[in-house]
């Protein structure tokens, strides 16, 4: 510190702050460190000025602070200027004014006392501490002298601390201290008799071979023993009993001029001299125990330590000295601090009788004296509280007594414990109608508790049973007090709720508090009267909901009741009544389900909270009641227990308030982290559920930069005249256009053609079809789902986000991380509409690969159960993509992902995107509303046969538009053909047929064919058509006349294939029919003719850009 | 060392929680640490190991601990018994009503890490000050008590290896601790509580400053005559909680700290903090006067240290015998009444040299007699208690002979009846009916007797009635009838009073002081059922009231007998002159002095009121099964 020193202290005012500073600490006594010359020596020069009124308080100073004040490397010098200003002053004679004997007394004791905290016998020259003895034995080698006996009894005290402190110091003269000890006669010899027994009693603890009596080494001048410092072996030399015995008997003369504290140092030395001696115990009894019936607390101490030294000798007086406790605590002179403490030495004293090895009987005799101590009406609640306890714990004592001998004392059997513990509550009773925050209440459960757990400890080598404590009789009666207190005074429902806290809270206890509530869950629901009041139970239904032990059905029929009969009450007035109660009913749900399996509440609750939801008159409650509904229908168990609990549960407040911070705006610190989003993709994956056949890595759009903008002025000359401004009218661009109204009204309303019979059931069929197909220009259109999952990997999301559960130490499915609330956004530049989000209320993190360790196995099972699913599908969230295509492209769906972490973070980011493949555009084509099932096959097989010919090139249909659905759009069929040989064996075409189009076959036909499809049984519904030649004529006659031949020269380029064609058309099997509906308004035909090798699929649509993914769908379709 | 009590720092504390006087005994503090160090060398890998803290804190410090520990614990000597609101570590948690008075704090110093456990201090409160003793224990102790408060289990069953009580029986320095704490907070007050010896002539005298000049006391010093008996328990404590939270704080006061009285008594009391004698008059003298030549020692016997000078005068022998009646009167057939008298017989020798008096006690085995405790003086041979013969060595002054505990031989001397019912919210209708003196012969005179009716939470407007005897006065919160007036005692016959009337009071206000409510329920209950559905079912208003009231009833402190506040009573006062009312006695004439001097022995007794409660026969009133082995 740089302060420059502060000004020398000289007035007695300057030295008063100076010792304030010193006694204050901190900085205000360290700036007088650096004081020079240093304050001991400002002090001692102050000290020694004749006129100086402080000098009492700054030599006490001195000695308070010597550890700072005298620094060991300035320590010789301080101490020799300190002997010899004791030197000036001791010998100065009194003049009762500036030398008093106050002042003499004062520097003597402040002198040793500092030599002895500096250890200056060590640390400095012996001498300094010999010259200091010196001067104390010239003090005190003047017996009965009058004026300064007490100065002498001052320095006997000094040199009594001296020998303390270096025992032994003083036994070579120990003869002239006994001489002195003997002559001294006026009120100064206690001190001298202390002086000498302490002189003994070293002698005595360092059994050193020195005569008592000896008094030929002078007093003065004084040297210190070689023994002092240590430098001598102790313990093997022979002490002189026979002198010191003697010396003993001296000092037993005497115990009568000592003052209780003057007796206290006596006896704390007479005691283990007389054991080292090996003196009678009971002469000490005789000498010292009268002291039991002094009033002094000290004197009373004296004794029970006596008794506990020398127990033995004491054998009998054991009843007495219990007697002489009890009464002293119903002293009302004594301050009320000894009363308690008389107790307490009750309770230590039995407690060592009960340790000890006694008899049963005498115990029992000596105990039972304890049931004397009732609190009485006037005795402070404090004494009233430790006299329970002491009844607390006489009963205890007596029925760990019990087994050993005959059982007639009052106390023996169980129902006299209770009378005790009844009788001794009287004093206490007003608890029951007082407030609950009496203290009258306080030492009542604190008695309660005393009773209650009784014998059992908490060490863990406790041999009390929990049986045995469940069957006492104080257990029973204490809990059926406990019910009809609840009942009866519904105030004291929350102390009652902290009791039984607090046995929860303890580790050994738990289960008493346990069955307290088991007992109040069984006894309290039939008991209890169904109106507004039932509230004040709620603590304790909490604590019910809270106990895994408890069945929660009882509990939950009530609140359903409860719940009914505020929803019966509700009227006008009970508007906020209502809130309050629901919102509470709920609160204890929401313990439950934090509690408790979910399966175990499922049947109950769901049926309460189903109940709210439905009728409850408050809207907040149905709302928080729906959502524990749905948390408990959606979220498994323990992720469950964890999203409850997040909040601080605080007891005592409005559930309501709980589930507002739950489901309120996360709090501020969770911005989205940006860096810790970058890699989700990496570890949070939308897979689909059925892979693609065809990995598309290309999707062909007409029209790239279509989507995202609505702006009319992309679909350039392909516009149609009359598009809107909507999103749709991009669908302008594509070629097969719906026709316009507008162009309806151009176009004549029946085509110039002729129209054969066949043409217009083609017609009629294809009208039919049509107008079953939204339009979704003006309705929702056709919607193509694409099942998937939602995933994560645990390991490394906890790696990015630091999951909680991790670390907390749980294990298996609880250790898992999880994500919650997930939305998932889609969006994407082919055609499908806008695509609705997807929420995932909560996911569970899949397990390491390797994670599976057999303990975890038990946990994975119950989840499973509960979520009747199976185990992997627990860290799988199905998500369904649902496009609204306006044209049956493939294309990529982005997905972006927003959800929570455990901890509250949020987590944004973009995942893997999903491709859409042609067959997931693949629709079974819509079926008239009233057509009947049976026809169903043959109505797909018309449809079939209609769309063929009307997408043949030279279709008669060509011209003509057919109505959609709601009739405000129209379709026309624009057919185009291509065909694709598969090389192929039947088996594994008939296997992939079977696969991946079973919806879509509309007919087999041709017997071997059929025969094979049908045997296998899978197939079903469909037409069979057997009749091989008129099938084949069916086709021919189409195929031949419009398009086999230049089908087959178009595809065949080389002269040998051209063989092996029509080898296989020769060796054809039958044919497959497939119609598949390609959403919006579109269809792709398979005629799939099978030979045993390979097969011709002919191929025809409506839609010519999907021809371009046909043909590698069907090679991975069939040949792969 | 076992046995012995040394103290190793006390500091005395205002009621602004500031330090004003402390005092370290840096001996004894050498010893603690050397005991510390032994203790850490022993218990090489204790895990409580670092419980044990090495040094004494500065002024500083402890107005700083003292102050946590009040705000941990809720007032200066904290809750005692485990709450809700107990922490773990604190005193509180051991659940024992000691530790309102063996307390420890925790100092906040960083370097010392966790060991930080200041115990244990011995509390005691008085007027402004807090006066904190630190006894010297033993390390293992320190630990052993940081166990207790440190459990994390539901509490200390009766039963179990390490309790309190245990702890407390091994440590007489506890015990040594509390007497210091009371010498001290006498000094500190200035009210050094005497004996009171009263003799024909003059109403009391005085102590043994008096008996060493003359009864004319000395001037310079300033110590406060001794006025009162110092029957501690005597006071009305009912009757002072008027209205208002028992004080669980220092009262304030505006006396200064004699430090240096304090300094003088400490280095003679205790010169190393060892206590040696804390008789404060003795010391007192002995700064005061010293001793001159002519104090010359008895030739043959040694001088107590308890008697520093021997008396010199003329020379005599006097007894009071001082009896406390307390009583429950309930006038119900379902509590029996209690009534137990405690007594002492207070003593001045003015006698020469140091001799012995012995006399029998009369009325020792007639009289039920409970408790009889001595001062150490006395030479009570074993197993004699009951042999009622005394002999005693009396120390100088004035001083409390015996102690006893006792049943009243004549029966109550005020019995009969108190009843008040609530008209109307607002009025009570009450009437006493009252037997004085009742098979009380002469010499018993009755000096005075009031009866007192507190309504510490209401406050009466008027007041309807006349007694048949006595008048009748009221303040804001009481009415006082004084049946007997100083002056006109009632000797030799009994009286009957009876008093009918009515008391108005205003209208019943709840002070919505919520400190006390918040304290066990956390929080309010917002939609206030319970008085909404009571109001319905309520029989009567006066239950209604009752309940009403109730609901802002303070908790009491766990010294006081139960809440006061919470029941109607009445309270009597009285004196009475002439004998005990125990049938204790001491006939001069049987008093004999050894070596024979003739000396006039003379002999008074007084018994006065203590809680003296008529309970109201219709309303609630405390009780206690009394033992019945």
């Amino acid at each position: 510190m740089a302060e420059k020193p502060p000004p020398k202290p000289i007035s007695p005012q300057d030295w008063e702050s100076l010792v304030e500073d010193f006694q204050h600490g901190d900085s205000r006594r360290e700036k007088w460190r650096s004081l020079s010359p240093s304050v001991v020596e400002l002090a001692l020069s102050s000290i020694l000025k004749k006129e100086f009124p402080f000098k009492i308080p700054l030599i006490i100073f001195l000695e308070e602070f010597s550890d700072l004040l005298f620094p060991p490397n300035s320590l010789s010098s301080l101490l020799e200027r300190l002997v010899e200003t004791l030197r000036v002053l001791v010998q100065s004679p009194i003049d009762g004014i500036h030398v008093t004997y106050a002042l003499k007394e004062q520097m003597m004791v402040s002198m040793t006392s500092i030599l002895i905290s500096t250890n200056a016998v060590e640390s400095v020259e012996a001498r300094l501490t010999e010259s200091v003895v010196e001067l104390l034995l010239v003090v005190i080698n003047r017996p009965n002298h009058g004026p300064d006996r007490h100065a002498r009894a001052i320095a006997c005290e000094c040199l009594r601390e001296l020998e303390k402190a270096y025992p032994c110091l003083l036994s070579d003269i120990a003869g002239h201290l006994w001489s002195l000890c003997q002559s001294e006669r006026t009120h100064a010899s206690q001190s001298y008799i202390l002086l000498f027994t302490t002189v003994i009693h070293s002698i005595v603890n360092r059994k050193l071979n020195v005569s008592v009596l000896n008094t030929s080494v002078p007093l003065v001048p004084f040297n210190i023993p070689q023994w002092v410092s240590g430098s001598e072996k102790e313990g093997l030399l022979e002490l002189n009993y026979k002198e010191l015995r003697r010396a003993m008997a001296f000092l037993l003369e005497w115990p009568q001029v000592l003052t209780p504290c003057g007796m206290m140092v006596f006896m704390g030395m007479i005691m283990p001299l007389a054991v080292d001696l090996d003196l009678q115990p009971s002469m000490l009894k005789v000498q010292f125990f009268w002291m039991i019936y002094s009033f002094d607390p000290l004197l009373y101490h004296v004794v029970l330590i006596m008794y506990s030294r020398f127990s033995e000798a004491f054998n009998d007086q054991e009843t007495e000295i219990v007697g002489r406790l009890l009464l002293f605590s119903l002293e009302l002179q004594q301050y009320l601090v000894f009363r308690l403490l008389s107790v307490h030495w009750l309770m230590g004293f039995l407690n060592g009788l009960m340790v000890n090895g006694e008899d049963a009987e005498k115990k029992k005799s000596v105990v039972e004296t304890g049931f004397r101590l009732y609190p009485s009406v006037f005795d402070p609640l404090s004494l009233k509280t430790l006299k329970l306890d002491l009844l607390a714990f006489c009963s205890v004592c007596i029925d760990s007594l019990k087994p050993q001998t005959v059982s007639d004392m009052i106390v023996g059997d169980g129902n006299s414990v209770v009378k005790l513990f009844q009788d001794g509550l009287v004093s206490v009773s007003a608890f029951k109608w007082m407030p609950p925050w009496s203290t009258e209440t306080a030492v009542a459960f604190h008695t309660f508790h005393k009773f209650l757990i009784g014998a059992s400890s908490h060490s863990d080598d406790d041999p009390s049973t929990t049986t045995a404590l469940m069957e006492s009789a104080i257990f029973n009666h204490l809990k059926g007090m406990l019910v009809d207190l609840i009942l009866e005074f519904q105030r004291l429902v929350p102390v009652i709720v902290a009791f039984i806290d607090r046995l929860l809270g303890c580790q050994k206890h738990l289960w008493l508090g346990e069955r307290l509530l088991q007992t109040i869950d069984a006894n309290l629901h039939p008991r209890v009267v169904i109106d507004y009041r039932l509230v004040s139970y709620f603590p304790i239904f909490d604590r019910i909901a809270e106990n895994q032990t408890i069945p929660p059905r009882r509990l939950l029929e009530l609140l359903t009741k409860f719940m009914a009969f505020l929803v019966e009450k509700h009227g006008p007035g009970t508007g906020v009544k209502s809130w309050s109660r629901g919102s509470k009913v709920l609160g204890i749900c929401r313990t439950m389900l934090t509690h408790h399996q979910s399966s175990r509440l499922f049947l109950g609750l769901s049926r309460l909270l189903a109940f709210t939801c439905l009728y409850f008159p408050d809207l907040e409650v149905r709302d928080h009641a729906r959502i524990y509904l749905r948390m408990l229908i959606c979220v498994p168990g323990m992720k469950l227990r964890g999203m409850l609990n997040l909040g601080e549960q605080l007891l005592g407040i409005s559930p309501s308030s709980h589930s507002g911070s739950f489901f309120s705006a996360p709090s501020p610190r969770h911005y989205p982290d940006v860096k810790k989003s970058k890699n989700i993709s990496s570890y949070i994956h939308l897979e689909r559920m059925t892979p693609l056949l065809v990995k598309q890595s290309w999707s062909l759009s007409l029209l790239p930069l279509g989507v995202g903008s609505g702006k009319p002025d992309f679909s350039g000359g392909f516009k149609d005249t009359e598009a809107t401004t909507d999103e749709r009218d991009l669908d302008a661009n594509i070629q097969f256009q719906t026709i316009s109204e507008d162009e309806r009204i151009d176009k004549p309303e029946a085509p110039l053609y002729v129209m054969d019979s066949k043409v217009s059931e083609i017609l009629e069929i294809l009208r039919r079809h049509f107008s079953c197909i939204p339009d979704f220009k003006h309705m929702p259109g056709l919607k193509v789902n694409i099942p998937c999952y939602l995933r994560f990997e645990s390991e490394t999301f906890n790696h990015v986000w630091g999951g909680e559960s991790s670390k907390n130490g749980l294990h298996g499915v609880d250790a898992l991380p999880a994500i919650y609330a997930t939305v998932l956004n889609f969006s994407s530049l082919a055609q499908y509409g806008s695509i609705p989000s997807c929420h995932i209320p909560f996911l569970l993190g899949q397990p390491p690969m390797s994670g599976y360790l057999p303990g975890e196995t038990d946990s994975l099972d119950i989840i499973a159960k509960h979520d009747d699913s199976g185990e992997e599908e627990i860290y799988k969230a199905p998500v369904m993509i649902e496009l609204e295509p306006r044209e049956p492209t493939p294309g990529v769906v982005d997905v972006f992902i927003e959800t929570n972490g455990e901890d509250g973070q949020i987590i944004t980011g973009q995942l893997q995107s999903i491709m859409v493949g042609i067959e997931d555009l693949f629709l079974k084509a819509i079926a008239p509303p009233d057509i009947r099932e049976d026809v169903l096959p043959d109505y797909y097989s018309n449809l079939f046969n209609a769309l063929w010919d009307a997408c043949g090139t030279t279709s008669n249909t060509g011209r003509e538009t057919f109505p959609l659905k709601n009739g405000k759009g129209f379709a026309a069929v624009n057919g185009t053909r291509s065909v694709k040989l598969l090389e192929i064996p039947t088996d594994s075409l008939i296997h992939a047929t079977e696969r991946y189009l079973i919806p879509f076959v509309v007919s087999v036909s041709g017997e071997r064919l059929v025969n094979m499809v049908k045997d296998r049984g899978i197939i079903t519904d469909i037409i069979w058509k057997d009749d091989d030649s008129g099938l084949l004529l069916d086709s021919i006659t189409s195929v031949t006349s419009q398009d086999t031949t230049p089908l087959y020269l178009t595809f065949v380029d080389n002269e040998d294939e051209q063989e092996s064609r029509l080898n296989i058309s020769k060796r054809s099997m039958g044919c497959i029919h497939v119609l598949i509906f390609l959403p919006p308004k579109f269809h792709l035909l398979f005629q799939m003719e099978v030979s045993d090798a390979s097969t011709l699929v002919r191929i025809r649509t409506d839609h010519w850009p999907c021809l371009a993914y046909i043909d590698d769908y069907l090679e991975a379709l069939f040949l792969s | 060392m076992a046995g012995d009590c040394s103290i190793r720092a006390l500091w005395i504390l205002n009621n602004l929680d500031a330090v004003v006087f402390s005092r370290r005994f840096p001996v004894v503090e050498k010893r603690w640490r050397a005991a510390c160090h032994s203790e850490n060398e022993s218990s090489g890998d204790d895990p409580v190991k670092y419980n044990v803290f090495s040094s004494l804190p500065s002024d500083l410090e402890l107005a700083a601990a003292f102050a946590d520990r009040k705000t941990r614990e809720g007032s200066v000597r904290g809750f005692g018994i485990r709450v809700s609101q107990s922490k773990e570590g604190s005193d509180s948690w051991v659940d024992d009503p000691i530790t309102r008075h063996i307390v420890g704090f925790y100092l906040n110093r960083e370097e010392e890490g966790e060991n930080n456990l200041l115990w244990p201090l011995a509390l005691h409160i008085k007027g402004p000050y807090c006066i904190l003793i630190l006894p010297l224990v033993e390390p293992k102790h320190v630990k052993a008590y940081a166990r207790l408060c440190k459990r994390s289990d539901c509490g200390n069953a009766v039963m179990a290896d390490e309790k309190l009580s245990s702890l407390l029986l091994d440590l007489p320095s506890i015990t040594g601790a509390f007497m210091v704490a009371y010498a001290i907070g006498e000094i500190v007050t200035g009210d050094v509580a005497e004996p009171e010896v009263v003799v024909s002539q003059s109403p009391s005298v005085g102590g043994l400053l008096d008996s060493l000049t003359g009864s004319i006391g000395i001037s310079g010093i300033s110590r406060a005559k001794p006025i009162a008996a110092p029957v501690a328990s005597s006071a009305p404590s009912g009757a002072a909680a008027v209205g208002a939270l028992a004080p669980d704080v220092p009262k304030s006061g505006s006396r200064l700290l004699d430090k240096d009285a304090l300094r003088s008594f400490i280095s003679s009391a205790m010169p190393f903090g060892t206590p040696l004698d804390l008789s404060y008059s003795n010391i007192f003298s002995i700064k005061a006067n010293g001793f001159s030549s002519l104090d010359i020692p008895p030739q043959d016997l040694k001088q107590p240290a308890w008697k520093p000078y021997l008396y010199k005068g003329k020379q005599r022998l006097l007894f009071t015998i001082h009896e406390t009646l307390h009583a429950a009167m309930y006038d119900r057939d379902e509590i029996p009444d209690s009534l137990s008298v405690s007594g002492q017989i207070n003593c001045r020798a003015e006698l020469e040299g140091l001799p012995d008096v012995s006399f029998p006690l009369k009325g020792v085995s007639t009289s039920k007699i409970e408790v009889l405790s001595f001062h150490p003086c006395s030479q009570v041979p074993e197993q004699n208690v009951d042999k009622q013969a005394l002999m005693f060595s009396p120390p100088l002054g004035n001083f409390v002979l015996m102690r006893y505990q006792a049943t009243c031989s004549l029966g109550p001397p005020v019995k009969g009846f108190y009843q008040l019912s609530m008209v109307s919210e607002d009025e009570g209708a009450f009437l006493f009916k009252l037997h004085l003196m009742q098979g009380y012969k002469s010499p018993l005179t009755m000096e005075f007797c009031n009866v007192t009716m507190p309504f510490p939470r209401r406050k009466i407007l008027s007041l309807d009635g006349t007694p048949s005897a006595g008048t009748v006065s009221n303040t804001e919160h009481s009415v006082e009838w004084k049946i007997i007036t100083s002056g006109r005692g009632l000797s030799g016959k009994s009286i009957e009073a009876t008093f009918p009337g009515t008391v108005r009071f205003s209208p019943w206000q709840t002070p919505r002081s919520t400190s006390f409510r918040s304290v066990l329920e956390g929080t309010t209950d917002d939609d206030s059922d319970n008085e909404i559905e009571n109001t319905n079912n309520m029989v009567n208003t006066e239950e209604f009231l009752m309940e009403k009231m109730n609901e802002d009833l303070p908790p009491v402190d766990l010294e006081e007998p139960f809440s006061w506040l919470a029941y109607n009573y009445a309270k009597v006062s009285f004196k009475i002159v002439g004998a005990s009312v125990s049938g204790i006695s001491i006939d001069p004439k049987s008093v004999s002095i050894y070596p024979t001097v003739k000396a006039p022995v003379e002999l008074s007794s007084q018994v006065t009121s203590g809680d003296y409660i008529l309970w109201n026969t219709l309303g609630k009133c405390p009780s206690a099964v009394n033992a019945k082995v």
